[in-house]
């Protein structure tokens, strides 16, 4: 690959050039795939190999200093972001959603875009989980019948996962697979939320926990918002924080690398307690999911919250112990109910 | 906006996968309201060798063009050439063409009558002479219909010659009358010049083809549409196929336009669409890469009327990736029900029964799977076919060779899918 050509007209005197000499079109930015000055065009495609040189919303970063900090990042495997996510802090408020597309869907990225922009304005109105939740299922099951034709096939559908934060006070909502964890400072990490999978419904009827995880259908989801999912129960929990900790939100792109509450915990703190800021360590935490593999998008939101006055207890005080489903939790699914992959 | 382009495609390849496969929708409603942006000529050629006395041929053919005639509107230029073993212009002066009006098209009906059977068959000369008179009109919509009744006579090789210098400068529309003309010859000029081919078994029939033909030609309102590709660098295009209305290989007349495209013509366009599978080999990419395998406009000149983007997605998720987008999958079984039927006929001319019945079997199977009625209708008329689902045939003793050249020639017809994938 010559590195002095004009990716238009192949004119070899545009090396270091805003313009070419020959054609006079703009260079814009040089292809990160193959280096060429001014490769990349207008529709981001490169215009000498054809690659895509990006979407903005490959990485995404939202800094809301030492009250919240959320990333989210394409990963190393798929070719676009199917992940998205919302947070808004208002003085001590924060709301934060997590949305994950369903990549056998049409259009999972824009269903996850849907999922968490309407959970995060209804928020904004009101601080119900569950409603927010089910606003988010009507405005994405509405995208099977606008749009792209296609979309009316194979509808698009994606996770979610919501919270809350007032105070002490932590609500959280979700269906799917797309998690909240609790993290104090030492200790195991406490999964706030219990997956729509085909895995979890498996063990919790009894099937060997080892064996379910390695099954092919394992990451198969058994809820999810769409137009073709079973009417949506959203899965609720309400928890008083005594202490301090840290609220994590996260898709699998990040917790398929740390299947169990202990390396969760220890990874994450660490990457806390790297000595940087909350938005440094969720930057680290895509990058330890990418060295990883980065099999799959990736999406993590970190939320510290604390009581007002520090007890020795720094374990979440629950509203309805062990901190899992709520009185509104969906009814214990089959091991034969529909899934998405 | 006239123009649409709009591509149909499974984007995700498998790992490792290069062959990148679209289908691209071409749909235009006519340019400025149904005006034609350019002016247009329509020749006339009508075979007039010795055989066309036969069957009342000869005055078919008398009665066709100028039912043909009349179809022309005002201000369109107009010339008829009678074809013998020279090309001889019946209407108007030598060298001339006529603008249609009421008085011109009265004095071509006079001057048609003026048409007699004798002489020799000289397709070459023929096509020669539309080039010359419609080069006095360049720009314009250029379409010509041919009429012939028997084999070409001139020394061989002469018209793929005559063909290769006048390919691009006019679209024509190839009748065969009778069964004694070659279906390989009139495809091979139909090809070459853009047009269809076709039997007319009966002279009877031909007035009804030619009045059908010409009030085609004068709802074209563009020249000379093009498909420009572009591809990127390390890639290559494999084959643009028009696949409906009917099945076309364009590979081979692309010309080159600037770094990584070339052109391929389309010829003139009216209100209609059409359909074109476009194959493109790529370098393989990793897990995640998104590439543009290609992009492809509709062009006029300088001017870019509508524009599509093929991609190319490689994902580790097979589920993804094995889905064979529908109209790829219609439009590939289209093409080889052409491919399959063409060398049925072959091989059964050349006392290959074995084969036949293979390739007409899988016809079958495939015609029948497609729901494309007709070509399994025509093909009914050459085989029994017992189970068209297994494409289960039985070669019929007796064939009207009108029936098989009809089979022949419509091979290529297509039908559509529905459009959601």
């Amino acid at each position: 690959m010559t590195m002095t050509d004009c990716a238009s007209c192949a004119d070899e005197r545009a090396a270091g050039a805003a313009f070419c000499e020959a054609c006079g079109r703009a260079l814009g930015a040089p292809c990160p795939n193959c280096g060429i000055p001014g490769g990349v065009g207008e529709d981001g495609y490169c215009q000498n190999c054809g690659m895509l040189a990006g979407r903005p919303r490959d990485h995404i970063d939202i800094d809301c200093g030492e009250v919240a900090a959320a990333v989210t990042d394409r990963g190393r495997r798929h070719h676009r972001n199917e992940d998205a996510m919302w947070l808004a802090v208002r003085g001590g408020d924060v709301d934060v959603v997590v949305s994950d597309g369903v990549s056998a869907s049409f259009d999972p990225d824009v269903a996850s875009e849907t999922a968490a922009g309407t959970a995060g304005a209804l928020l904004a109105e009101s601080p119900d989980v569950s409603a927010a939740i089910l606003g988010a299922k009507r405005a994405v099951a509405e995208l099977a019948s606008t749009g792209d034709p296609r979309r009316a096939t194979s509808n698009p559908a994606c996770t979610i996962v919501v919270a809350t934060v007032r105070g002490a006070e932590i609500n959280i909502g979700w269906v799917g697979d797309s998690r909240a964890y609790w993290l104090p400072p030492e200790g195991p990490a406490e999964q706030l939320t219990e997956d729509d999978s085909w895995a979890t419904h498996a063990i919790a009827m009894g099937a060997d926990p080892i064996a379910a995880m390695q099954d092919p259908k394992a990451h198969a989801i058994t809820a999810w918002l769409g137009a073709d999912a079973s009417p949506v129960l959203p899965r609720t929990g309400a928890f008083t924080v005594v202490g301090a900790g840290h609220l994590v939100l996260c898709s699998d792109g990040l917790w398929n690398y740390l299947p169990d509450p202990e390396s969760f915990a220890s990874t994450v703190r660490a990457h806390l307690h790297a000595g940087g800021t909350l938005i440094s360590a969720a930057r680290s935490l895509v990058e330890f999911a990418n060295a990883a593999g980065g099999a799959d998008n990736i999406t993590v939101a970190l939320i510290p919250v604390s009581s007002p006055a520090p007890a020795p207890d720094s374990s979440p005080a629950t509203d309805s112990a062990p901190a899992t489903d709520s009185a509104v939790d969906s009814a214990p699914a089959t091991a034969d109910e529909p899934v998405k992959e | 906006m006239p123009y649409t382009a709009e591509a149909f495609q499974n984007e995700f390849l498998a790992l490792g996968a290069t062959e990148v496969n679209a289908i691209i929708t071409v749909t235009s409603s006519g340019s400025e309201g149904g005006r034609r942006t350019a002016g247009a000529t329509e020749i006339i050629i009508v075979d007039a060798s010795g055989s066309m006395q036969a069957e009342g041929r000869i005055s078919a053919a008398r009665q066709a063009a100028k039912a043909a005639v009349e179809c022309i509107d005002d201000g369109v230029n107009f010339a008829i050439i009678a074809g013998v073993s020279t090309a001889q212009q019946l209407f108007p002066a030598p060298g001339q063409l006529a603008v249609s009006s009421p008085q011109t098209r009265a004095d071509a009906v006079r001057s048609i009558d003026r048409l007699q059977a004798s002489g020799g068959t000289a397709m070459g000369a023929w096509l020669l002479l539309a080039a010359q008179l419609f080069a006095q009109r360049p720009g314009d919509i250029a379409h010509a219909i041919l009429l012939t009744d028997g084999d070409n006579g001139e020394r061989h090789g002469y018209l793929e010659q005559v063909l290769d210098s006048i390919a691009g400068r006019f679209t024509c529309d190839c009748r065969g009358v009778g069964v004694n003309w070659k279906v390989s010859e009139l495809r091979k000029i139909a090809t070459a010049l853009l047009g269809t081919v076709d039997i007319v078994a009966q002279p009877s029939g031909l007035t009804a083809a030619f009045e059908q033909m010409m009030t085609k030609a004068m709802g074209k309102t563009s020249a000379d549409v093009q498909l420009k590709v572009w591809t990127p660098v390390n890639a290559s295009v494999r084959f643009v196929k028009q696949v409906e209305p009917e099945v076309m290989d364009l590979t081979g007349k692309r010309t080159e336009d600037g770094p990584r495209a070339g052109r391929y013509p389309l010829g003139s366009w009216g209100a209609e669409s059409r359909d074109y599978h476009v194959c493109i080999d790529v370098p393989a990419g990793a897990a995640g890469d998104e590439m543009l395998a290609a992009r492809v406009s509709v062009v006029e000149g300088d001017t870019v009327h509508a524009q599509s983007l093929v991609r190319a997605v490689w994902t580790e998720d097979t589920v993804l990736s094995a889905k064979i987008n529908r109209q790829v999958a219609h439009y590939t079984g289209q093409a080889e029900l052409a491919d399959a039927i063409q060398a049925g006929i072959e091989a059964r001319k050349a006392g290959d029964d074995r084969t036949a019945t293979i390739k007409f079997g899988r016809a079958a199977q495939l015609a029948h799977a497609s729901g494309n009625k007709a070509t399994e209708e025509l093909l009914a008329t050459v085989v029994d076919i017992e189970d068209a689902a297994t494409g289960t045939v039985r070669l019929r003793r007796k064939v009207e060779a009108a029936d098989e050249m009809a089979l022949d020639t419509r091979s290529t017809k297509t039908v559509r899918v529905g459009r959601s994938q």
